[in-house]
């Protein structure tokens, strides 16, 4: 460095400078509208792909959607999706067994990009925090449950995204 | 050899081959779904179509063209690629698309080439067709909509099964692929068209819905349900097995199994032992290993060892019966045998207990003489060899024993031993037949053995094999088929009575042993014995039944083993899941055992233990090697022990071929297709 | 003011008077606190505590329950008395030193002479609440923390002291009383100014003082950028990790009282303390209630610019690093106010003024 940078250096340090710079930034973002969301008062636009909390949907005549497929468990990258199937007793393929760890599962909605029936869908909620671990296990009733909480919303989102699959 | 190119590479070819053998062997893959190396050609599907120069200017079906000398073959052209994904698209008009529920999806051959040859769309906008499913019986699932008429299993129950139940009706549009009359197949291979079918149309009943193929973990393994030792891939999930398929290996098994091979697998979680038991005041109760060895430990303590008796069941590995060998043998127990069912067999040389000219060595063989034997109830697989050789090569076979249907023609020469007697003294007939042949082969099965006067017989058996010249220089054609997985093992093992030891028939006979171990023998009658019994097994079968203690152990699919086959080949079959609960591997139990006894075996680990058997036993060190592939010669007179012969008819071991070990015993799905075949003979009877 | 005759009077006054001025900076403590925390969010454009009474003024108070009410974690092998007087010296000294702060016209608890002197004694020993919390905690960071804070407010004491000589060779008194009452008549009389028209030349000097008073503030009282003593990124939260609930309350209620007192002293040092900017001989004839209100008035806008200065300066600068920090104190402000106090001696011995 030399002794002119330096020189220039120490004027501007002792002229606090950069301090009256900051200040003045500060001073314009401080008067400029605010970015905040009053979380549960106010809410965020949510896209349709917003990928939350999973759920299991029905057609509209009860019948649920998922077929056992098991491309949802294959392509999961987390593993925190295990199916168990056998036939129904009326030779349909359907699961016995549908489970998504979601401590495991990191949202990253592949399950739903595989579903070949619309079944999975990761819903737009995500206000579902629990108080234990076990809770977050979550089961085939507890998935389908959340679909017929969240059909309407879930409904209109994947109409929403229709035309860009 | 003549040559051919494909895509410009000079191959050389044998002469006779199709055009789409010429292009593997250049190493160019070709879609096809009906086309099938062990099955006959049907062209009917239309994938394999190549570009033939010269030849006429359209695709040409590869697999049905023979190839000429410099002929040029093209498998890459434009052409050839519009022809593939034509064809694919005429393929999945009316083909479902159900793939996400289909049983085939991720191991399907339509899935897979359409990926690789078809178009990503289909222009089809009209309705599809839909065709009704069809009962084929409790092994076999069917979704017709799903077939694309390749015919594969039509041709297989036709061609290798022998047995013409599925059948392709009516035409064009309406075609369908159909049992007769609706009724179930009865074949003891029709598990192999679920293999077969390239679609999902054939699928597996008592796997539906179960898995898919990529969850599951495979393992390389030996079948122990027959004496054949058939190459199996053991399909696991968790610790369950979920299915079992067939691996090719053409010196055994070829390409196919057995149904029982194939779905007894159910068996292997059901009636299971999974803790040790001792029985108190009459009844088992749940004990702790050592509460169970500290009683088995008591009694062997309080028994003379020449009052304890030591049997092998059906479906043991070497090494727990050499573990038991070592154990019992280091007691002074001298009676010891792992033959249940009597068979009068085991006295040197080795080769009077094996099946010499090799399951391979029948492909050569221009006569055969089945003594006392049902060979499809026995050895399926090897039937559908006999029978194949039969069909193409026009073998010529004699039976004498039971009168089956044993899907091909044979000479029927009686019932019993006088029948063999009489063979020998004739000079036409089949007598004339098996002097005249080159290669002669005589196959004695259980039902000829395991009699009061098997020696006896098994010394005629090798008369007429001197006679007819069965055994000569560079052939080896006397062959003895055994029912029991275990067997050769055992016998190879010494695992017989020593001098004054008691058979397993005398063992079990009132007053016979007063501590009878079984390691895994359930074909035996226990009914007669007051002796302590203590069963080492998997499964709650009759052993079990009669148990006073209970030592859980590791069926076929829980542990490392070697199993010698009938024709003497030492197979290693390896572990797909752990024994179930507390049980453990056999070995390892009477390694246990043998510390509560105060004579500890010399071995702390398999691969130990197995350095021991191969230094002790050489022929068990030879894995897939078998004997006969070079053939030994054979002094016919030291073979069987003359003497008096009843002349009782020759009866099959095999009651029901569904139902020959503990594991098949406790599948509901050989249950149910037992029920199912005799529903079907039944039916069969009423309607004749 | 004060009836010194009846010792049980003055008793009785002076706690009146002391309870009046606890209470008083207690509750501007409060909003202080919530503007302090408002700037901050301000500049991030957040919106800040909003949720507790209107615009979320009251937030002070629902943070002074929640500490009031939450369990008092005393840590295992800590020095229990110690422990548990620290927060308590930081509190009793900050608020101590508010006795001699002039807030009006003869507004004040004791106006002693020594003032000044009073002011730099007590903000010296605040250091010990942090060195006995920081070694009392038995653990290291808190103590690595008070460490750090005991060195830095010896190093930036110096040169504060030395700053504060300017101001009394320019006011010539250590009574705070006085150094206010001098800066009367207009904002040129200022110290900042030089304390009046015919020293205008010490501008140049003053200034540059009054900046460093500004800083070493900053230093003294712990604020960003220089809060090194409780750096979370290396100390977690310095010597005050193991404090909770209501012994953390106090140390923070000292913290902040000592920076509104540090905002009073350089209003009162430089800017003229409750002296309005412009001459009040118009207010001659007002009662003097109302002329001690209206100087109470303009100490508490001074204070509050400079509250303002010192959450800006926490919300734009970076922290520094403590080689830097110890730098800046030894190698810059402790030579170049060494020199101001030469400089403005020579201007008072041999200046216009002299």
């Amino acid at each position: 460095m030399t002794f002119a940078a330096r020189a220039s250096q120490a004027i501007k340090g002792a002229a606090l400078m950069d301090f009256a710079g900051a200040f003045g930034l500060a001073m314009k973002y401080m008067l400029r509208p605010k970015k905040t969301v009053i979380y549960p008062n106010e809410r965020g636009p949510q896209s349709p792909r917003f990928r939350g909390e999973h759920v299991l949907r029905r057609y509209p005549n009860g019948e649920e959607r998922c077929i056992a497929c098991k491309l949802c468990e294959a392509i999961c990258p987390a593993q925190a999706i295990v199916i168990e199937a056998e036939p129904r007793a009326d030779g349909s393929r359907r699961t016995t067994r549908y489970d998504i760890d979601m401590v495991k599962c990191i949202y990253c909605g592949l399950c739903q990009e595989a579903c070949p029936v619309d079944a999975i869908v990761e819903g737009p909620n995500t206000e579902y925090a629990v108080e234990t671990r076990e809770e977050l296990y979550y089961d085939k009733q507890r998935l389908l449950d959340n679909g017929d909480r969240w059909e309407r919303e879930i409904a209109k989102n994947l109409e929403l995204d229709a035309p860009y699959r | 050899m003549p040559i051919a190119k494909v895509n410009g590479v000079e191959v050389e070819f044998e002469p006779g081959m199709t055009v789409l053998q010429v292009a593997e062997l250049a190493g160019e893959e070709i879609p096809r779904f009906c086309y099938h190396e062990r099955l006959s050609i049907a062209g009917n599907c239309r994938m394999c179509l190549v570009e033939v120069k010269p030849g006429p200017p359209k695709p040409q079906a590869s697999c049905a063209l023979p190839a000429a000398p410099n002929q040029e073959i093209f498998t890459n052209t434009p052409m050839v690629k519009k022809a593939r994904e034509g064809v694919m698209e005429f393929l999945l008009i009316n083909h479902p698309l159900d793939c996400p529920i289909c049983d085939q999806g991720g191991e399907c051959d339509l899935q897979d080439q359409s990926m690789g040859f078809g178009r990503d769309g289909s222009r089809y906008a009209q309705n599809k067709r839909a065709v009704e499913e069809k009962f084929m019986g409790p092994l076999i699932k069917t979704v017709m909509t799903r077939c694309i008429q390749c015919t594969r299993c039509v041709r297989f129950i036709t061609e290798v099964a022998g047995q013409p139940e599925i059948g392709l009706i009516s035409r064009g549009e309406d075609v369908e692929i159909t049992t007769y009359l609706e009724q179930a197949v009865t074949s003891e291979l029709s598990g192999n068209v679920i293999d077969l079918c390239p679609v999902g149309a054939l699928t597996s009943k008592p796997y539906a819905f179960n898995a898919r193929p990529w969850e599951l973990k495979k393992t390389e393994s030996i079948d122990v349900m027959d004496a054949m030792g058939a190459a199996i891939r053991v399909d696991a999930r968790a610790n369950a097995v979920l299915r079992v398929l067939p691996r090719v290996n053409d010196e055994i098994n070829e390409e196919w199994n057995s149904d029982k091979t194939r779905y007894a697998c159910d068996g292997l979680s059901r009636q299971r032992l999974d803790q040790p038991y001792v029985r108190i005041d009459g009844k088992l109760k749940p004990a702790a290993w050592a509460e169970a060895f500290a009683a088995v430990a008591a009694k062997v303590k309080a028994t003379a060892p020449d009052r304890v008796g030591v049997i092998a069941g059906d479906l043991q590995d070497a090494e727990s019966m050499k573990a038991a060998l070592d154990l019992f043998g280091g007691l002074g127990v001298k009676s010891l045998d792992c033959r249940q069912d009597g068979a009068q067999i085991g006295a040197r040389p080795r080769e009077s207990w094996l099946f010499n000219s090799t399951f391979a060595g029948l492909d050569e063989c221009d006569a055969v003489l089945l003594i006392g034997s049902n060979l499809r109830l026995e050895a399926p697989v090897l039937n559908a060899r006999l029978r194949r050789n039969w069909v193409g090569r026009d073998v010529k076979v004699g039976v004498i024993g039971e009168q089956a249907d044993l899907t091909y023609a044979y000479d029927y020469l009686g019932a019993g031993p006088a029948s063999l007697a009489s063979l020998i003294k004739a000079r036409t007939g089949f007598a004339k037949i098996l002097k005249d042949a080159q290669k002669p082969a005589i196959v004695i099965g259980a039902g000829a053995l395991a009699r009061e006067d098997g020696a006896a017989i098994l010394a005629l058996a090798a008369e007429a094999a001197s006679k007819f010249g069965v055994v000569v220089e560079g052939w080896n054609g006397f062959n003895v088929l055994h029912g029991a997985a275990s067997r050769v093992g055992g016998l190879d093992l010494g695992f017989t009575p020593g001098e004054g030891g008691l058979t397993a028939l005398d063992q079990v006979k009132k007053g016979g042993a007063d501590l009878l171990f079984l390691l895994g023998a359930d074909e035996i009658d226990l009914s007669a014995t007051d002796a302590f019994v203590v069963y080492l097994g998997s499964h709650g079968d009759a052993g079990a039944h009669r148990a006073d203690v209970i030592l859980p152990g590791a069926a076929y699919t829980e542990k490392d083993g070697i199993y010698v086959n009938t024709e003497g080949r030492a197979q290693m079959a390896q572990r797909a899941v752990f024994p179930r609960g507390q049980a453990r591997e056999d070995w390892a139990i009477l390694r246990a055992l043998s510390d509560h006894l105060g004579a500890k075996l010399p071995y702390d680990s398999l691969a130990q233990l197995r350095v021991k058997l191969f230094a002790e036993h050489p022929t068990f060190g030879a894995i897939d090697h078998a004997p006969g592939s070079t053939p030994a010669a054979l002094d016919l007179t030291a073979v069987g022990v003359k003497g008096e012969i009843s002349d009782a008819p020759f009866a099959s071991p095999v009651k029901d071929f569904y139902f020959t070990n503990p594991i098949a015993r406790a599948s509901v799905t050989m249950a149910e297709c037992s029920a199912s075949v005799a529903a079907a003979r039944g039916k069969l009877l009423a309607a004749e | 003011m004060i009836p010194a005759d009846n010792p049980w009077i003055w008793f009785g006054l002076t706690l009146v008077q002391v309870a009046l001025v606890l209470m008083g900076v207690m509750v501007s403590l409060a909003f202080l606190l919530w503007g302090d925390r408002k700037i901050w969010a301000g500049v991030q454009m957040r919106k800040g505590p909003n949720v507790v009474g209107p615009f979320g003024l009251f937030q002070s108070f629902a943070d002074f329950m929640k500490f009031v009410l939450k369990e008092i974690v005393i840590p295992d092998g800590s020095d229990k008395a110690v422990f548990l007087l620290a927060p308590l010296l930081s509190f009793i000294l900050a608020f101590g030193a508010w006795a001699v702060i002039p807030m009006g016209p003869g507004w004040v608890v004791a106006n002693i002479n020594v003032g000044i002197l009073y002011l730099f004694a007590i903000s010296s020993l605040g250091v010990y609440g942090i060195i006995m919390g920081g070694w009392a905690s038995n653990s290291k960071y808190p103590f690595l923390g008070s460490l750090r804070s005991a060195a830095q407010m010896v190093s930036y004491e110096v040169s504060l002291g030395l700053i504060i000589i300017t101001v009394i060779l320019l006011a010539g008194s250590m009574n705070l009383q006085t150094i206010v009452s001098k800066q009367a008549g207009g904002f040129w009389n200022w110290n900042v100014f030089g304390g009046g028209l015919h020293n205008l030349p010490l501008i140049v000097v003053m200034v540059p003082m009054m900046v460093i008073f500004f800083i070493s503030a900053l230093a003294e009282t712990n604020r960003p950028p220089f809060d090194l003593p409780e750096a979370e990124s290396e100390l977690v939260a310095g010597y005050q990790i193991e404090y909770s609930s209501t012994p953390y309350l106090l140390f923070m209620i000292g913290e902040y009282a000592n920076i509104v007192l540090m905002c009073g002293m350089i209003s009162i040092l430089f800017f003229g303390g409750w002296q309005a900017p412009y001459p009040t001989g118009f207010m001659a004839h007002w009662s003097p209630t109302l002329v001690s209100l209206h100087g109470l008035l303009w100490f508490a806008i001074k204070m509050v610019f400079w509250f303002f200065m010192f959450a800006m300066a926490k919300a734009i600068v970076p922290r520094y690093r403590y080689d830097q920090l110890m730098r800046l104190g030894w190698k810059v402000f402790l030579p170049t106010s060494g020199i101001a106090v030469v400089l403005v001696a020579a201007y008072r011995v041999f200046g216009p003024g002299a």
